[in-house]
Protein backbone atom coordinates (compact mmCIF):
# COMPACT_ATOMS: atom_id res chain seq x y z
CA UNK A 1 0.00 0.00 0.00
CA UNK A 2 1.17 3.38 -0.99
CA UNK A 3 2.01 5.82 2.09
CA UNK A 4 0.54 8.39 0.22
CA UNK A 5 -1.98 8.11 -2.56
CA UNK A 6 -3.47 10.80 -4.62
CA UNK A 7 -6.26 10.20 -7.37
CA UNK A 8 -7.53 12.46 -9.69
CA UNK A 9 -7.34 15.29 -7.27
CA UNK A 10 -8.78 18.44 -8.30
CA UNK A 11 -8.90 21.59 -6.00
CA UNK A 12 -10.72 24.76 -7.68
CA UNK A 13 -11.25 28.22 -6.31
CA UNK A 14 -14.22 29.52 -7.95
CA UNK A 15 -13.16 29.30 -11.81
CA UNK A 16 -9.84 28.64 -11.87
CA UNK A 17 -8.12 25.50 -10.88
CA UNK A 18 -4.92 25.51 -8.72
CA UNK A 19 -4.89 21.61 -9.70
CA UNK A 20 -6.76 20.14 -11.85
CA UNK A 21 -6.71 15.76 -11.86
CA UNK A 22 -3.59 15.12 -9.89
CA UNK A 23 -2.70 11.50 -9.67
CA UNK A 24 0.79 9.79 -7.88
CA UNK A 25 1.94 7.32 -5.23
CA UNK A 26 4.77 7.82 -2.59
CA UNK A 27 5.72 4.55 -1.35
CA UNK A 28 6.75 4.24 1.99
CA UNK A 29 10.44 5.52 2.84
CA UNK A 30 10.21 7.47 -0.21
CA UNK A 31 11.11 10.80 -0.95
CA UNK A 32 8.62 12.76 -3.46
CA UNK A 33 9.46 16.08 -5.01
CA UNK A 34 6.72 18.29 -6.18
CA UNK A 35 8.62 20.33 -8.96
CA UNK A 36 7.34 23.36 -10.11
CA UNK A 37 7.23 27.06 -10.75
CA UNK A 38 5.04 29.35 -8.78
CA UNK A 39 1.22 28.73 -9.48
CA UNK A 40 1.66 24.88 -10.43
CA UNK A 41 -0.41 23.76 -7.41
CA UNK A 42 2.45 22.38 -5.83
CA UNK A 43 1.29 24.10 -2.27
CA UNK A 44 -2.45 23.58 -3.04
CA UNK A 45 -1.69 19.85 -3.30
CA UNK A 46 0.24 19.91 0.00
CA UNK A 47 -2.49 21.98 1.87
CA UNK A 48 -4.92 19.73 0.60
CA UNK A 49 -2.59 16.73 2.30
CA UNK A 50 -2.04 18.84 5.73
CA UNK A 51 -6.15 19.29 5.72
CA UNK A 52 -5.90 23.02 5.45
CA UNK A 53 -7.71 23.32 2.06
CA UNK A 54 -10.81 21.36 2.02
CA UNK A 55 -10.40 18.72 -1.82
CA UNK A 56 -13.33 19.55 -4.78
CA UNK A 57 -13.03 16.13 -6.17
CA UNK A 58 -10.77 13.18 -5.91
CA UNK A 59 -9.13 11.18 -3.45
CA UNK A 60 -6.27 11.86 -1.08
CA UNK A 61 -4.91 9.11 1.09
CA UNK A 62 -2.19 8.86 3.39
CA UNK A 63 -1.15 5.27 5.31
CA UNK A 64 -4.71 4.24 3.65
CA UNK A 65 -7.01 7.02 5.38
CA UNK A 66 -8.94 9.15 3.33
CA UNK A 67 -7.85 13.09 4.55
CA UNK A 68 -11.56 14.06 4.17
CA UNK A 69 -13.09 11.47 6.29
CA UNK A 70 -10.25 10.74 8.68
CA UNK A 71 -8.81 13.98 8.68
CA UNK A 72 -7.81 14.01 12.14
CA UNK A 73 -6.27 10.30 11.78
CA UNK A 74 -4.36 11.28 8.95
CA UNK A 75 -2.96 14.95 11.23
CA UNK A 76 -1.74 12.53 13.77
CA UNK A 77 0.63 10.51 11.57
CA UNK A 78 1.76 13.90 9.37
CA UNK A 79 4.36 16.50 10.30
CA UNK A 80 3.82 19.79 7.76
CA UNK A 81 6.05 22.66 7.23
CA UNK A 82 4.34 25.38 5.63
CA UNK A 83 6.02 27.93 4.02
CA UNK A 84 5.24 30.68 6.48
CA UNK A 85 6.98 28.43 9.30
CA UNK A 86 4.12 29.55 11.59
CA UNK A 87 6.14 29.90 14.93
CA UNK A 88 4.63 31.25 18.24
CA UNK A 89 6.49 34.29 18.32
CA UNK A 90 5.25 34.77 22.04
CA UNK A 91 6.84 31.61 22.67
CA UNK A 92 10.77 30.74 23.15
CA UNK A 93 11.98 28.13 20.33
CA UNK A 94 11.62 25.43 23.14
CA UNK A 95 8.09 25.78 24.14
CA UNK A 96 7.41 25.99 20.16
CA UNK A 97 8.36 22.30 20.18
CA UNK A 98 6.62 21.19 23.94
CA UNK A 99 3.84 22.87 23.19
CA UNK A 100 3.43 21.39 19.63
CA UNK A 101 4.07 17.82 20.78
CA UNK A 102 1.56 18.59 23.52
CA UNK A 103 -1.54 19.60 21.10
CA UNK A 104 -0.80 16.86 19.44
CA UNK A 105 -0.93 14.01 22.33
CA UNK A 106 2.11 13.22 24.10
CA UNK A 107 2.23 13.78 27.63
CA UNK A 108 4.15 16.82 29.11
CA UNK A 109 7.26 14.98 30.04
CA UNK A 110 7.65 13.10 26.70
CA UNK A 111 6.96 16.22 25.20
CA UNK A 112 9.38 17.84 27.40
CA UNK A 113 11.90 15.33 26.68
CA UNK A 114 11.03 15.17 22.56
CA UNK A 115 12.12 18.76 22.51
CA UNK A 116 15.02 18.50 23.71
CA UNK A 117 16.22 15.90 21.14
CA UNK A 118 15.29 17.78 18.27
CA UNK A 119 16.86 20.62 19.25
CA UNK A 120 20.00 18.44 20.12
CA UNK A 121 19.26 17.12 16.52
CA UNK A 122 19.20 20.43 14.93
CA UNK A 123 21.96 21.61 16.58
CA UNK A 124 19.42 24.40 18.01
CA UNK A 125 20.53 23.88 22.07
CA UNK A 126 21.83 27.17 22.30
CA UNK A 127 18.70 28.98 21.25
CA UNK A 128 16.58 26.81 22.80
CA UNK A 129 15.61 28.93 25.23
CA UNK A 130 15.78 32.42 22.85
CA UNK A 131 12.65 34.26 21.58
CA UNK A 132 11.63 33.17 18.51
CA UNK A 133 12.00 36.81 16.77
CA UNK A 134 15.79 36.64 17.31
CA UNK A 135 16.49 33.76 15.41
CA UNK A 136 17.89 33.93 12.11
CA UNK A 137 15.70 32.78 8.69
CA UNK A 138 17.74 29.47 8.47
CA UNK A 139 17.15 28.82 12.29
CA UNK A 140 13.57 29.71 12.28
CA UNK A 141 12.67 27.40 9.20
CA UNK A 142 15.24 24.73 10.97
CA UNK A 143 12.69 25.09 14.19
CA UNK A 144 9.71 24.77 12.08
CA UNK A 145 10.45 21.82 10.57
CA UNK A 146 12.07 20.39 13.67
CA UNK A 147 8.09 21.56 15.53
CA UNK A 148 7.20 18.91 12.55
CA UNK A 149 9.33 16.19 13.99
CA UNK A 150 8.79 16.18 17.59
CA UNK A 151 6.05 14.06 17.54
CA UNK A 152 7.68 11.75 15.39
CA UNK A 153 5.59 11.42 11.91
CA UNK A 154 5.20 8.31 9.74
CA UNK A 155 5.01 11.10 6.97
CA UNK A 156 6.77 14.71 6.47
CA UNK A 157 4.81 17.34 4.55
CA UNK A 158 7.51 20.46 3.44
CA UNK A 159 6.51 23.32 1.59
CA UNK A 160 9.58 24.61 0.02
CA UNK A 161 12.45 23.64 2.45
CA UNK A 162 15.16 25.95 1.61
CA UNK A 163 13.23 29.19 -0.24
CA UNK A 164 14.30 32.25 1.20
CA UNK A 165 17.40 30.44 2.66
CA UNK A 166 21.15 31.59 2.18
CA UNK A 167 23.49 28.40 0.71
CA UNK A 168 24.51 27.59 4.25
CA UNK A 169 21.74 27.48 5.71
CA UNK A 170 20.29 25.46 3.18
CA UNK A 171 23.29 22.85 2.56
CA UNK A 172 22.27 22.56 6.39
CA UNK A 173 18.31 22.20 6.21
CA UNK A 174 19.45 19.36 3.39
CA UNK A 175 21.68 17.72 5.19
CA UNK A 176 19.47 17.60 8.01
CA UNK A 177 16.63 16.16 6.11
CA UNK A 178 18.98 13.56 4.13
CA UNK A 179 19.54 12.35 8.02
CA UNK A 180 15.40 12.20 8.29
CA UNK A 181 15.32 10.07 4.78
CA UNK A 182 17.55 7.41 6.22
CA UNK A 183 15.40 7.30 9.28
CA UNK A 184 12.90 5.91 7.39
CA UNK A 185 10.29 8.85 6.74
CA UNK A 186 8.69 9.36 4.34
CA UNK A 187 8.81 13.17 3.05
CA UNK A 188 6.82 14.45 0.47
CA UNK A 189 8.50 17.95 -0.65
CA UNK A 190 8.05 20.70 -2.84
CA UNK A 191 10.60 22.91 -4.53
CA UNK A 192 11.19 25.20 -7.45
CA UNK A 193 14.89 24.53 -6.73
CA UNK A 194 16.63 21.46 -9.20
CA UNK A 195 19.36 21.57 -7.47
CA UNK A 196 17.37 20.66 -4.00
CA UNK A 197 14.98 18.18 -6.35
CA UNK A 198 17.85 16.12 -7.42
CA UNK A 199 19.69 15.82 -3.97
CA UNK A 200 16.56 15.12 -1.94
CA UNK A 201 14.21 13.37 -4.42
CA UNK A 202 14.00 9.72 -4.99
CA UNK A 203 11.63 10.28 -7.49
CA UNK A 204 9.22 13.59 -8.69
CA UNK A 205 6.43 14.69 -10.39
CA UNK A 206 7.16 17.91 -12.98
CA UNK A 207 4.14 20.12 -12.21
CA UNK A 208 2.82 22.97 -14.22
CA UNK A 209 -0.31 25.20 -14.19
CA UNK A 210 -1.73 22.39 -11.77
CA UNK A 211 -1.42 19.18 -13.91
CA UNK A 212 1.40 16.42 -13.45
CA UNK A 213 3.88 16.47 -16.89
CA UNK A 214 5.51 13.96 -15.89
CA UNK A 215 6.92 11.51 -13.40
CA UNK A 216 10.06 9.61 -12.79
CA UNK A 217 13.41 9.62 -11.00
CA UNK A 218 15.63 12.67 -11.78
CA UNK A 219 17.86 10.85 -14.09
CA UNK A 220 14.69 9.19 -15.74
CA UNK A 221 13.48 12.61 -16.38
CA UNK A 222 16.76 14.24 -17.55
CA UNK A 223 16.89 11.29 -19.87
CA UNK A 224 13.44 11.34 -21.21
CA UNK A 225 12.78 15.09 -21.47
CA UNK A 226 16.83 16.66 -21.71
CA UNK A 227 19.18 13.67 -23.25
CA UNK A 228 22.41 12.34 -22.35
CA UNK A 229 24.04 15.73 -22.70
CA UNK A 230 22.98 19.20 -23.05
CA UNK A 231 24.74 21.71 -25.42
CA UNK A 232 25.01 26.04 -24.63
CA UNK A 233 25.55 27.76 -27.80
CA UNK A 234 26.40 31.85 -27.17
CA UNK A 235 26.38 33.44 -30.26
CA UNK A 236 26.89 37.63 -30.61
CA UNK A 237 24.17 39.40 -31.43
CA UNK A 238 24.27 39.43 -35.38
CA UNK A 239 24.72 35.47 -35.47
CA UNK A 240 22.06 35.46 -33.32
CA UNK A 241 19.47 34.87 -36.13
CA UNK A 242 21.36 32.91 -37.80
CA UNK A 243 21.63 30.41 -34.94
CA UNK A 244 17.98 30.12 -34.17
CA UNK A 245 17.31 29.31 -37.89
CA UNK A 246 20.09 26.71 -37.97
CA UNK A 247 18.77 24.98 -35.21
CA UNK A 248 15.38 25.19 -36.21
CA UNK A 249 15.99 23.47 -39.46
CA UNK A 250 18.15 20.78 -37.76
CA UNK A 251 15.06 20.16 -35.66
CA UNK A 252 16.58 20.63 -32.57
CA UNK A 253 14.61 21.84 -29.58
CA UNK A 254 16.26 24.71 -27.46
CA UNK A 255 15.35 27.50 -25.47
CA UNK A 256 16.97 31.18 -25.39
CA UNK A 257 18.49 32.85 -22.87
CA UNK A 258 19.71 36.16 -23.18
CA UNK A 259 22.63 35.53 -25.52
CA UNK A 260 22.85 31.65 -24.85
CA UNK A 261 20.65 29.03 -26.99
CA UNK A 262 20.59 25.73 -24.55
CA UNK A 263 20.04 22.81 -26.82
CA UNK A 264 18.85 19.81 -25.29
CA UNK A 265 18.28 16.45 -26.75
CA UNK A 266 15.59 13.54 -25.46
CA UNK A 267 15.35 9.70 -25.06
CA UNK A 268 18.58 9.68 -24.25
CA UNK A 269 19.89 11.14 -26.79
CA UNK A 270 22.49 14.20 -27.14
CA UNK A 271 21.58 16.91 -29.68
CA UNK A 272 23.03 17.15 -32.72
CA UNK A 273 24.28 20.92 -33.35
CA UNK A 274 24.97 22.05 -36.53
CA UNK A 275 28.15 23.73 -37.67
CA UNK A 276 27.79 26.88 -36.43
CA UNK A 277 29.47 30.26 -37.86
CA UNK A 278 30.03 32.79 -35.51
CA UNK A 279 29.07 30.43 -32.32
CA UNK A 280 30.81 29.24 -29.08
CA UNK A 281 29.28 25.59 -28.54
CA UNK A 282 29.81 23.89 -24.79
CA UNK A 283 28.83 20.70 -23.97
CA UNK A 284 27.86 19.70 -20.29
CA UNK A 285 25.29 16.85 -18.66
CA UNK A 286 22.33 17.79 -18.71
CA UNK A 287 20.44 18.39 -16.00
CA UNK A 288 17.00 18.88 -14.18
CA UNK A 289 16.92 23.08 -15.42
CA UNK A 290 16.69 21.65 -18.39
CA UNK A 291 14.12 19.04 -18.55
CA UNK A 292 11.94 21.79 -16.65
CA UNK A 293 12.61 23.97 -19.47
CA UNK A 294 11.78 21.72 -21.79
CA UNK A 295 8.30 20.81 -20.67
CA UNK A 296 7.38 24.01 -18.63
CA UNK A 297 7.98 25.15 -22.23
CA UNK A 298 6.11 22.67 -24.17
CA UNK A 299 2.99 23.17 -21.17
CA UNK A 300 2.72 26.55 -21.86
CA UNK A 301 2.50 26.05 -26.02
CA UNK A 302 -0.11 23.72 -25.55
CA UNK A 303 -2.18 26.01 -23.78
CA UNK B 1 -25.86 -1.96 15.05
CA UNK B 2 -25.95 -0.73 18.64
CA UNK B 3 -29.79 0.30 19.32
CA UNK B 4 -27.84 2.79 22.62
CA UNK B 5 -25.34 5.25 20.61
CA UNK B 6 -22.07 5.75 21.85
CA UNK B 7 -22.66 9.40 22.93
CA UNK B 8 -19.18 9.30 24.56
CA UNK B 9 -17.32 8.48 21.89
CA UNK B 10 -19.30 10.77 19.51
CA UNK B 11 -18.38 13.33 21.27
CA UNK B 12 -15.03 12.35 22.11
CA UNK B 13 -15.06 12.27 18.29
CA UNK B 14 -16.44 15.25 17.81
CA UNK B 15 -14.02 17.20 20.27
CA UNK B 16 -10.92 16.39 21.56
CA UNK B 17 -10.41 17.88 24.59
CA UNK B 18 -6.08 18.02 24.35
CA UNK B 19 -7.11 20.28 21.64
CA UNK B 20 -8.61 22.59 23.86
CA UNK B 21 -6.41 22.12 26.52
CA UNK B 22 -3.31 22.25 24.94
CA UNK B 23 -4.23 25.93 23.24
CA UNK B 24 -5.66 27.18 26.53
CA UNK B 25 -2.43 25.96 28.13
CA UNK B 26 -0.43 28.15 25.10
CA UNK B 27 -2.29 31.40 25.87
CA UNK B 28 -1.83 30.97 29.58
CA UNK B 29 1.70 30.64 29.26
CA UNK B 30 2.06 33.35 26.78
CA UNK B 31 0.34 35.75 29.01
CA UNK B 32 2.67 34.43 31.91
CA UNK B 33 5.53 35.44 29.88
CA UNK B 34 4.27 39.04 30.32
CA UNK B 35 3.03 39.41 33.38
CA UNK B 36 4.30 42.50 34.54
CA UNK B 37 2.58 44.57 31.45
CA UNK B 38 -0.53 42.06 32.55
CA UNK B 39 -0.83 43.46 35.81
CA UNK B 40 -1.44 47.07 34.43
CA UNK B 41 -4.42 45.45 32.07
CA UNK B 42 -6.11 44.16 34.69
CA UNK B 43 -5.39 45.68 38.23
CA UNK B 44 -4.01 48.97 37.26
CA UNK B 45 -6.08 50.44 34.73
CA UNK B 46 -9.33 49.51 35.70
CA UNK B 47 -8.43 50.38 39.61
CA UNK B 48 -7.43 53.83 38.08
CA UNK B 49 -11.26 54.39 36.50
CA UNK B 50 -13.00 52.49 38.82
CA UNK B 51 -11.62 55.11 42.00
CA UNK B 52 -11.91 58.19 39.36
CA UNK B 53 -15.15 57.44 38.66
CA UNK B 54 -16.49 56.27 42.15
CA UNK B 55 -15.16 58.72 44.11
CA UNK B 56 -14.21 61.83 41.34
CA UNK B 57 -17.06 61.57 39.32
CA UNK B 58 -19.60 59.91 42.35
CA UNK B 59 -18.94 62.89 44.39
CA UNK B 60 -20.28 65.48 41.75
CA UNK B 61 -23.39 62.77 41.19
CA UNK B 62 -24.57 62.44 44.79
CA UNK B 63 -26.87 59.40 45.17
CA UNK B 64 -28.30 56.86 42.95
CA UNK B 65 -31.71 55.81 44.22
CA UNK B 66 -32.56 52.67 45.25
CA UNK B 67 -28.89 51.71 45.37
CA UNK B 68 -27.15 54.22 47.63
CA UNK B 69 -23.89 55.95 47.07
CA UNK B 70 -22.85 56.29 42.60
CA UNK B 71 -19.90 54.11 43.42
CA UNK B 72 -22.05 51.44 44.66
CA UNK B 73 -23.90 51.89 41.52
CA UNK B 74 -21.19 51.82 39.06
CA UNK B 75 -18.93 49.78 40.52
CA UNK B 76 -20.95 46.61 38.83
CA UNK B 77 -20.81 47.83 35.60
CA UNK B 78 -16.77 48.84 35.50
CA UNK B 79 -16.53 45.62 36.70
CA UNK B 80 -18.24 43.63 33.97
CA UNK B 81 -17.36 46.16 31.65
CA UNK B 82 -13.91 45.72 31.36
CA UNK B 83 -14.43 42.04 31.97
CA UNK B 84 -15.62 42.70 28.57
CA UNK B 85 -12.71 44.35 27.09
CA UNK B 86 -10.47 41.81 28.24
CA UNK B 87 -12.91 39.31 26.49
CA UNK B 88 -13.12 41.19 23.20
CA UNK B 89 -9.83 41.79 23.08
CA UNK B 90 -8.48 38.49 22.95
CA UNK B 91 -10.64 36.87 21.12
CA UNK B 92 -10.76 40.00 18.45
CA UNK B 93 -6.92 41.55 18.52
CA UNK B 94 -4.89 38.28 19.27
CA UNK B 95 -6.61 36.00 17.65
CA UNK B 96 -6.21 38.35 14.67
CA UNK B 97 -2.63 37.98 15.53
CA UNK B 98 -2.81 34.22 15.74
CA UNK B 99 -4.40 34.34 11.96
CA UNK B 100 -1.71 36.67 10.74
CA UNK B 101 0.84 34.98 12.22
CA UNK B 102 0.13 31.60 10.62
CA UNK B 103 -0.22 29.73 14.23
CA UNK B 104 -3.65 28.61 13.75
CA UNK B 105 -2.88 27.08 10.48
CA UNK B 106 0.29 25.06 12.34
CA UNK B 107 -2.28 24.26 14.56
CA UNK B 108 -4.49 23.26 12.07
CA UNK B 109 -1.71 20.41 10.62
CA UNK B 110 -1.85 18.75 14.43
CA UNK B 111 -5.20 16.91 14.96
CA UNK B 112 -7.34 19.87 15.82
CA UNK B 113 -10.82 21.27 14.25
CA UNK B 114 -11.45 24.80 14.18
CA UNK B 115 -14.57 24.31 16.79
CA UNK B 116 -11.54 23.35 19.07
CA UNK B 117 -9.49 26.59 18.25
CA UNK B 118 -13.16 28.35 18.97
CA UNK B 119 -13.60 26.62 22.40
CA UNK B 120 -9.75 27.47 23.52
CA UNK B 121 -10.29 31.15 22.41
CA UNK B 122 -13.74 31.49 24.42
CA UNK B 123 -12.33 29.79 27.11
CA UNK B 124 -9.18 31.53 27.78
CA UNK B 125 -11.28 34.78 26.82
CA UNK B 126 -13.75 33.51 29.67
CA UNK B 127 -10.37 33.06 32.22
CA UNK B 128 -9.45 36.86 31.27
CA UNK B 129 -12.90 37.69 32.34
CA UNK B 130 -13.01 35.77 35.67
CA UNK B 131 -9.65 37.07 36.61
CA UNK B 132 -10.41 40.78 35.85
CA UNK B 133 -13.53 40.30 37.66
CA UNK B 134 -11.53 38.92 40.93
CA UNK B 135 -8.68 41.86 40.27
CA UNK B 136 -11.38 44.85 39.78
CA UNK B 137 -14.15 43.70 42.11
CA UNK B 138 -11.50 42.55 44.67
CA UNK B 139 -10.92 46.08 44.99
CA UNK B 140 -14.52 47.39 44.79
CA UNK B 141 -15.39 44.57 47.72
CA UNK B 142 -12.59 46.70 49.73
CA UNK B 143 -14.17 50.04 49.12
CA UNK B 144 -17.16 48.23 50.55
CA UNK B 145 -19.02 48.96 46.69
CA UNK B 146 -19.25 45.39 46.36
CA UNK B 147 -20.84 42.75 48.97
CA UNK B 148 -18.58 39.90 49.30
CA UNK B 149 -21.81 37.62 48.86
CA UNK B 150 -22.22 39.50 45.64
CA UNK B 151 -18.81 37.61 44.21
CA UNK B 152 -19.44 34.13 43.48
CA UNK B 153 -22.66 35.89 41.30
CA UNK B 154 -20.72 37.86 39.47
CA UNK B 155 -18.04 35.10 38.30
CA UNK B 156 -21.39 33.39 36.90
CA UNK B 157 -21.94 36.56 35.43
CA UNK B 158 -18.12 36.54 33.86
CA UNK B 159 -17.84 33.41 32.32
CA UNK B 160 -21.22 34.49 30.69
CA UNK B 161 -19.28 37.82 29.30
CA UNK B 162 -16.58 35.67 28.39
CA UNK B 163 -18.50 33.88 25.84
CA UNK B 164 -20.37 36.35 24.04
CA UNK B 165 -17.63 38.97 24.32
CA UNK B 166 -14.75 36.20 23.09
CA UNK B 167 -17.96 35.04 20.18
CA UNK B 168 -18.15 38.63 19.25
CA UNK B 169 -14.14 39.19 19.30
CA UNK B 170 -13.98 36.18 17.10
CA UNK B 171 -16.19 37.12 14.69
CA UNK B 172 -14.49 40.18 13.52
CA UNK B 173 -11.40 38.21 13.70
CA UNK B 174 -12.60 36.32 10.89
CA UNK B 175 -14.17 39.07 8.82
CA UNK B 176 -11.63 41.33 9.56
CA UNK B 177 -9.02 41.35 6.25
CA UNK B 178 -6.66 44.12 7.77
CA UNK B 179 -6.04 45.30 11.25
CA UNK B 180 -7.77 48.37 10.38
CA UNK B 181 -11.12 47.05 9.96
CA UNK B 182 -10.84 45.04 12.99
CA UNK B 183 -10.46 48.25 15.06
CA UNK B 184 -14.23 48.70 14.48
CA UNK B 185 -14.64 46.00 17.01
CA UNK B 186 -13.13 49.14 19.32
CA UNK B 187 -14.80 51.87 18.27
CA UNK B 188 -18.07 50.52 17.23
CA UNK B 189 -19.17 47.61 19.74
CA UNK B 190 -16.82 47.58 22.69
CA UNK B 191 -16.29 51.53 23.79
CA UNK B 192 -20.24 51.96 22.93
CA UNK B 193 -20.99 49.25 24.75
CA UNK B 194 -18.94 49.98 27.82
CA UNK B 195 -20.94 53.44 28.01
CA UNK B 196 -24.46 52.41 26.44
CA UNK B 197 -25.06 49.40 28.80
CA UNK B 198 -26.06 51.22 31.89
CA UNK B 199 -22.60 50.88 33.81
CA UNK B 200 -22.20 54.28 34.42
CA UNK B 201 -26.03 55.91 33.97
CA UNK B 202 -29.18 53.91 34.38
CA UNK B 203 -30.77 52.95 30.81
CA UNK B 204 -33.97 54.59 31.46
CA UNK B 205 -32.56 58.05 31.38
CA UNK B 206 -31.92 57.29 27.36
CA UNK B 207 -34.43 58.82 24.86
CA UNK B 208 -37.34 56.40 24.28
CA UNK B 209 -36.10 55.47 21.43
CA UNK B 210 -32.70 54.84 22.13
CA UNK B 211 -33.82 52.19 25.18
CA UNK B 212 -35.01 49.20 23.63
CA UNK B 213 -31.80 49.15 21.71
CA UNK B 214 -30.02 49.37 24.87
CA UNK B 215 -31.73 46.45 26.45
CA UNK B 216 -30.98 44.24 23.18
CA UNK B 217 -27.19 45.44 23.13
CA UNK B 218 -24.93 42.40 24.48
CA UNK B 219 -23.93 44.10 27.70
CA UNK B 220 -27.02 45.65 29.12
CA UNK B 221 -27.88 42.05 30.51
CA UNK B 222 -25.00 41.05 31.83
CA UNK B 223 -24.76 44.74 33.87
CA UNK B 224 -28.05 44.27 34.74
CA UNK B 225 -27.59 41.02 36.39
CA UNK B 226 -24.48 42.12 38.14
CA UNK B 227 -26.29 44.95 39.83
CA UNK B 228 -28.90 43.05 40.76
CA UNK B 229 -26.60 40.89 42.55
CA UNK B 230 -24.62 43.73 44.56
CA UNK B 231 -27.65 45.39 45.37
CA UNK B 232 -29.71 42.25 46.52
CA UNK B 233 -33.04 42.24 44.75
CA UNK B 234 -33.16 39.59 41.87
CA UNK B 235 -36.09 39.15 40.51
CA UNK B 236 -37.54 37.48 37.23
CA UNK B 237 -36.00 40.22 34.81
CA UNK B 238 -32.59 39.56 36.24
CA UNK B 239 -33.88 35.68 35.13
CA UNK B 240 -34.48 37.26 31.76
CA UNK B 241 -31.46 38.78 30.86
CA UNK B 242 -29.24 36.19 32.09
CA UNK B 243 -31.63 33.86 29.94
CA UNK B 244 -30.59 36.46 26.91
CA UNK B 245 -27.14 36.38 27.53
CA UNK B 246 -27.09 32.41 27.49
CA UNK B 247 -28.69 32.33 24.28
CA UNK B 248 -26.29 34.92 22.64
CA UNK B 249 -23.16 32.83 23.42
CA UNK B 250 -25.07 29.57 22.16
CA UNK B 251 -26.01 31.39 19.28
CA UNK B 252 -22.13 32.98 18.58
CA UNK B 253 -20.10 29.73 19.46
CA UNK B 254 -21.76 27.55 16.07
CA UNK B 255 -21.34 31.16 14.24
CA UNK B 256 -17.65 32.22 15.02
CA UNK B 257 -16.62 28.34 14.27
CA UNK B 258 -18.46 28.56 10.27
CA UNK B 259 -16.59 32.26 9.81
CA UNK B 260 -13.22 31.30 11.48
CA UNK B 261 -13.45 27.76 9.63
CA UNK B 262 -13.97 30.11 6.54
CA UNK B 263 -11.21 32.14 6.89
CA UNK B 264 -8.58 29.31 7.91
CA UNK B 265 -9.26 26.78 5.37
CA UNK B 266 -9.83 27.48 1.94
Amino acid sequence: MPEIEARDLVKRFGAFRAVDGVTFEVAAGETYGLLGPNGAGKTTTMRMLAGLSPITSGTLRVAGLDVTRHGRAVRACLGVVTQSDGLDEELTARQNLEMFGYLVGLSRREARRRAREVLEFFALEARGDDEVADLSGGMRRRLAIARALVVRPRVVVLDEPSTGLDPESRVRVWEELAALKRSGVTLLMSTHYMDEAETLCDRLAILHSGRILDEGTPPELVARHAGSAAAEVRADAESRERVRQALANAGQRFREVGALFRVTGRNGQAPEVPALQGAQVTWRAANLEDVFLSLAGRGLAEE
Amino acid sequence: MSAVPNVAADVAELIRWRSVSALWWRHVLALARVWRVAVTWFVVEPVFVLVAVALGIGRMVGDVPPYGSYAVFVAPGIVVGTAMFHAIFECSWSAFQRIQQHLYETVLTAPVTVAEIVLAELAFATTRSLVSTVAVGGFAIGFGWIPLSALPGLLLVAVGVGLVFGGIGLLFAALSPTVHALSLVFTLVATPLYFFSGSFFPVDVLPDWLEPVAWAAPLTPLVHVSRGLVAGDLDWSHAAAAGYAAGLAVALFPLAVVLLRRRLLK
